[in-house]
């Protein structure tokens, strides 16, 4: 399966601000490029990938053992999609130490933003992948629609051994626990519907506005 | 003469029904040969000069696929064949070689060597059969091409090899070359030709061939898309008729190209329209690239010249004389390494040195390792700086760019091992003006030596752009005309030769004191008569200072504009302290400061209110407990927000170590014991971490027990400690019943200790079906849920 390890350069900084919690706050930018800085070097960004054809009545990927998909939310977002892309990707386990050093001496602030900062880079990580992947799907007609990962609306992240498998997840050391969670934490597995250019179907992406975590401190406002 | 390449070849296999679905195509030229050759004289007959076999994935990697791995030889020899049989000595014949399909390490999980290998069995075969060029095209990935380059440059030093890569619609390649960088790096590493195909229209490549014509001296081809692709009934369809596609070929002519052809979804028809429309035309008249020396990354160019503003070579990544950089590259850990290239880049390093002269080590594969490293975070171009010809090509190869060799000098050894490499590897070269024969004392000795080495130098096949030379610093203490003699060669280099020139300058200072002063007083005495690329510390502010003044004084910014905008930022002044502090206000100024989070200022604070005679209880409780309640209400309010809040505990945490350091006694007792954990299961312990901090740093003695932590040692742990709160943490649905068996555990054993629960899934009804004494929705309401819970149990006295 390809391995893409997408290179890291710089780390969004309004996105750590949001993952920290602080999009409305006044709070020093100089402390969260610090943060974003840091995670350039502590990051070890690794991706693994796999297109499989989809049946998307059924809602089932064609891998040697078949895969069915199960929640309402994730089979209407592939209803339009003939190929899917599996995806797993990781910013390491670098990162984890440096946050736990951080905490242990007291910087606990600059601990909470690398984490945050972590979240950002592991998202740019499967951007960069996504960008990677487009060079295998443009030329045979498809567009990708936003990826859509386990744990999201209703699918439930027991797939994550599947996702793991499917995209040979091991080889870039992602594995997962007994509760389904990602080992390095800062891990995501997902899903891209591959619709053809021609086909006007384009799902929005879901806002926070319809999240029901109304708590949630990376909430867009 | 401009030269007709041909069209795609698989898709008129496809839509003849000669080449199935998922079926191998390269297999037809054994099997099918008489389709081949059909296909191959449609394009004759359409006018291609050149034609290509059908070879394009016939490297091991990819027959592989198809277990034909074992055939590489035979199946590159038999598409030359056919093309040559379609041909009869009509047209050329190039080998075509495309992706293998995978990502050479660090992108990738292929080592450079293995892909190397894979192309050089398929070029040696395709010469083999009889190749008139050897074409490596589509690529997406500039270290990819040079491993095939190298590799068909050794199949083959007199073959003419084209390197075709593929842009995407900004640009780049989808690995972030641009074509600037790509001629460049390419055209020093040997490409005969130099091009782009595939992924995008005539239209979008006609920049990239402008700027590929710009940037090198060898030819320029281009393969276009029949424009972009569609999905239509099933068929991939690409829009753009023949007609069209003629009509952008002129225009690509005088942009640059003097081979043109076509990529996917094109036809013989298209081919034919391409031929006629640039049947008048001759080749394109192309400017000259500027003498100049260009470094490359994978994603960035440099230049360094005397018409251009100074570039700076960042020394740090250096671990002569950094003992702890020493130590970590030896266990073979590289996060200073990678922390020094990303600081010294956003310091303003154009270009970082890369040293790895570690005592007892393999220094060949700590620079392989280092130079992958640094390459994937920064785009800034690497000088490679070591005495060892195997640590030296371990970089070269490693590195996906045109890199600098630090250094070469007049020493046989030298001028034998590492300028055939720089030639190999298309790098340029740092001369340094050291011989045999000693060190030089005067600018003209420096002159004779540096001569030679050119002369080796271009014998190897290095040209004038490749060079920057070093003036060799000695110290002015021992000499007292070093300075002056360096001033010398600076001004001889650029009469003498015109190439930029480079030194290390802290040696001239060497036993001196306030080596600052002298250090900075000879760079703009350097800078004045010609230096080009100092090697200095980036972190240096005199001497960024420095730079900034003398690029003013010497022209090279533009009316003193990057000094001005620098120095009226110095110049503003620091908005100073809105109070004063004096011994009345002390216990409202460390208030002020647990609010606002200035941990800086806290520690000096507390000693200062100590020494006055207020007691640590009353700065504890009108200060440090007063500002973390105001703060508290604060982030209830929304006022302020959790790493603001980390911030005050932060500053609460020095505030209680200086009183801990000055009066031990005083902070003996805690406000109660608190035993914290993330269940079992669950590995999440970021807001565990919070909540430990914030109780720790309010006077609760803590006993962290970390994440995924077992049930038995978190009921052992609040028995043994007799601890008055537990403090649990779940941050998923698959981990959160774990709460309600601890807790279940807990009145089985015995313990009295309040149960507090929090965690993103957890709410205040969960909480309560688990027979959780309390459910913190966030760390500050779980430090006002504990402080209320022990004031319950007892009475503390702290601090007392």
């Amino acid at each position: 399966m390809p391995i893409y390890n997408p290179p890291l350069r710089t780390v969004d900084i309004k996105e750590t601000r949001r993952y920290a919690g602080l999009s409305a706050a006044d709070f020093s930018e100089q402390a969260i490029i610090a943060a974003c800085n840091e995670m350039v070097y502590l990051a070890e960004p690794r991706g693994s990938w796999e297109m499989y054809n989809y049946d998307n009545i059924k809602g089932i990927v064609s891998a040697s053992v078949p895969f069915r998909l199960q929640g309402s939310k994730i089979l209407k977002h592939l209803s339009h999609s003939e190929k899917v892309i599996l995806l797993s990707v990781t910013a390491g386990s670098n990162i984890e130490t440096a946050i736990e050093k951080n905490f242990h001496e007291g910087s606990y602030t600059h601990g909470l933003l690398l984490d945050a900062a972590a979240t950002a880079a592991v998202e740019q990580v499967a951007d960069g992948l996504e960008k990677n992947i487009d060079i295998s799907i443009k030329p045979l007609g498809y567009k990708r629609i936003w990826r859509f990962s386990p744990g999201y609306g209703d699918w439930d992240i027991s797939c994550q051994p599947h996702m793991l498998r499917l995209t040979n997840a091991s080889a870039i050391g992602i594995e997962y626990t007994s509760s389904m969670m990602l080992t390095p934490r800062k891990s995501v597995t997902a899903i891209i519907g591959l619709v053809p250019e021609t086909d006007p179907f384009t799902p929005q992406r879901p806002s926070c506005a319809t999240c029901p975590q109304k708590n949630c401190s990376s909430r867009i406002q | 003469m401009l030269n007709i390449f041909d069209g795609a070849m698989g898709t008129i296999l496809q839509s003849a029904g000669i080449l199935k679905t998922g079926a191998c195509p390269e297999i037809l030229n054994l099997n099918n040969t008489a389709a081949i050759i059909d296909v191959h004289k449609q394009y004759i007959s359409a006018g291609s000069t050149i034609i290509e076999t059908n070879t394009f994935g016939a490297s091991s990697l990819k027959l592989s696929h198809y277990n034909l791995a074992d055939k590489v030889r035979e199946i590159n020899i038999a598409g030359v064949k056919n093309a040559k049989a379609a041909a009869q000595g009509r047209c050329k014949v190039a080998g075509s070689m495309g992706p293998i399909g995978r990502f050479i390490d660090p992108l990738g999980d292929i080592s450079f060597d293995e892909v190397y290998k894979a192309y050089f069995e398929q070029a040696h075969a395709l010469i083999e059969g009889g190749a008139d060029y050897l074409l490596i095209e589509t690529c997406i990935d500039l270290q990819e091409m040079r491993a095939a380059l190298l590799a068909v440059k050794d199949a083959s030093p007199a073959i003419p090899v084209i390197c075709q890569m593929s842009y995407s619609e900004d640009a780049r390649t989808v690995t972030g070359t641009d074509p600037q960088t790509a001629a460049i790096t390419l055209e020093a590493m040997g490409a005969d030709i130099i091009g782009a195909n595939c992924s995008t229209g005539p239209e979008e490549l006609l920049p990239i061939v402008k700027i590929l014509a710009d940037n090198c001296r060898c030819p320029i081809s281009v393969q276009p898309n029949a424009g972009m692709p569609h999905l239509i009934g099933g068929q991939t369809v690409f829009p753009m008729t023949p007609d069209d596609m003629g009509s952008w070929a002129p225009k690509l002519v005088e942009a640059g190209a003097s081979f043109v052809g076509g990529c996917c979804g094109t036809t013989p028809a298209h081919i034919a329209a391409i031929k006629n429309a640039i049947a008048d035309q001759s080749d394109p008249i192309r400017k000259s690239p500027l003498k100049r020396l260009a470094l490359t990354s994978r994603t960035k160019t440099i230049f360094i010249g005397a018409d251009l503003p100074t570039k700076l070579i960042g020394e740090r990544i250096n671990p002569t004389g950094r003992k702890k950089l020493a130590a970590e590259i030896k266990t073979g850990s590289f996060i200073s390494v990678k922390k020094e290239a990303v600081e010294q880049t956003n310091a303003g390093a154009d270009i970082l040195d890369v040293n790895m002269g570690v005592g007892g080590i393999d220094q060949s594969i700590a620079m392989e390792k280092a130079i992958k490293e640094i390459s994937q975070i920064v785009p800034t171009p690497l000088s490679i700086d070591t005495s060892d010809p195997k640590a030296l090509e371990a970089g070269l190869k490693a590195y996906p760019g045109r890199a600098l060799i630090n250094s070469v000098s007049a020493e046989p050894d030298r001028l034998k091992y590492f300028l055939p490499l720089a030639k190999r590897y298309g790098a340029a070269v740092l001369c340094l003006p050291l011989s045999d024969k000693g060190l030089p004392k005067t600018g003209n000795e420096r002159i004779a030596i540096l001569k030679k080495i050119i002369t080796a130098a271009k014998k190897f096949g290095l040209h004038d752009n490749d060079f920057i030379l070093d003036c060799l610093v000695m110290t002015i203490a021992a000499d007292k005309t070093a300075a002056v003699e360096v001033l010398t060669a600076l001004s001889l280099y650029r009469s003498e030769f015109g190439y930029p020139s480079t030194m290390g300058l802290s040696n001239i200072s060497f036993g001196l004191p306030n080596r600052p002063l002298i250090n900075s007083t000879f760079f703009a005495m350097c800078l004045a008569v010609g230096l080009d690329a100092p090697i200095i510390n980036p972190y240096d502010h005199l001497m960024k200072n420095t730079l900034l003044a003398a690029s003013a004084l010497n022209g090279k910014d533009s009316n003193g504009q990057k000094y001005s905008l620098y120095a009226s930022d110095q110049a503003v002044d620091k908005p100073a302290s809105i109070i004063e502090i004096t011994d009345e206000n002390i216990i409202e100024a460390i208030k002020q400061s647990i609010i606002t989070g200035e941990k800086e200022n806290i520690a000096g604070l507390v000693e200062r209110a100590l020494k006055n005679g207020h007691s640590s209880n009353e700065i504890t409780e009108n200060a440090l407990t007063a500002a973390m309640n105001i703060v508290g209400k604060n982030f209830g309010a929304k006022k302020i927000f959790l790493p603001q809040v980390m911030l005050s505990a932060e500053a609460m945490r020095e505030a209680f170590l200086k009183i801990k350091e000055i009066l031990p006694a005083q902070l003996a007792k805690s406000k109660g014991t608190v035993v914290i954990a993330t269940v079992k299961g669950d590995i999440h312990d970021l807001g565990k971490n919070i909540v430990s901090a914030l109780l720790e740093n309010n006077g609760f003695k803590l006993i962290d027990l970390g994440k995924d932590v077992d049930n038995e040692k978190i009921v052992r742990a609040a028995i043994e400690n007799d601890a008055d709160i537990v403090g649990l943490c779940s941050l998923m649905t698959t981990t959160m019943t774990q709460i309600d068996a601890v807790i279940a555990s807990l009145k089985e054993a015995g313990s009295t200790a309040q149960v507090i629960v929090g965690g993103a899934v957890l709410t205040q009804e969960y909480a309560d079906s688990a027979g959780a004494d309390a459910y913190a929705a966030d760390g500050v309401v779980a430090v006002e849920i504990a402080k209320n819970l022990t004031n319950k149990r007892k009475n503390d006295s702290f601090p007392q």
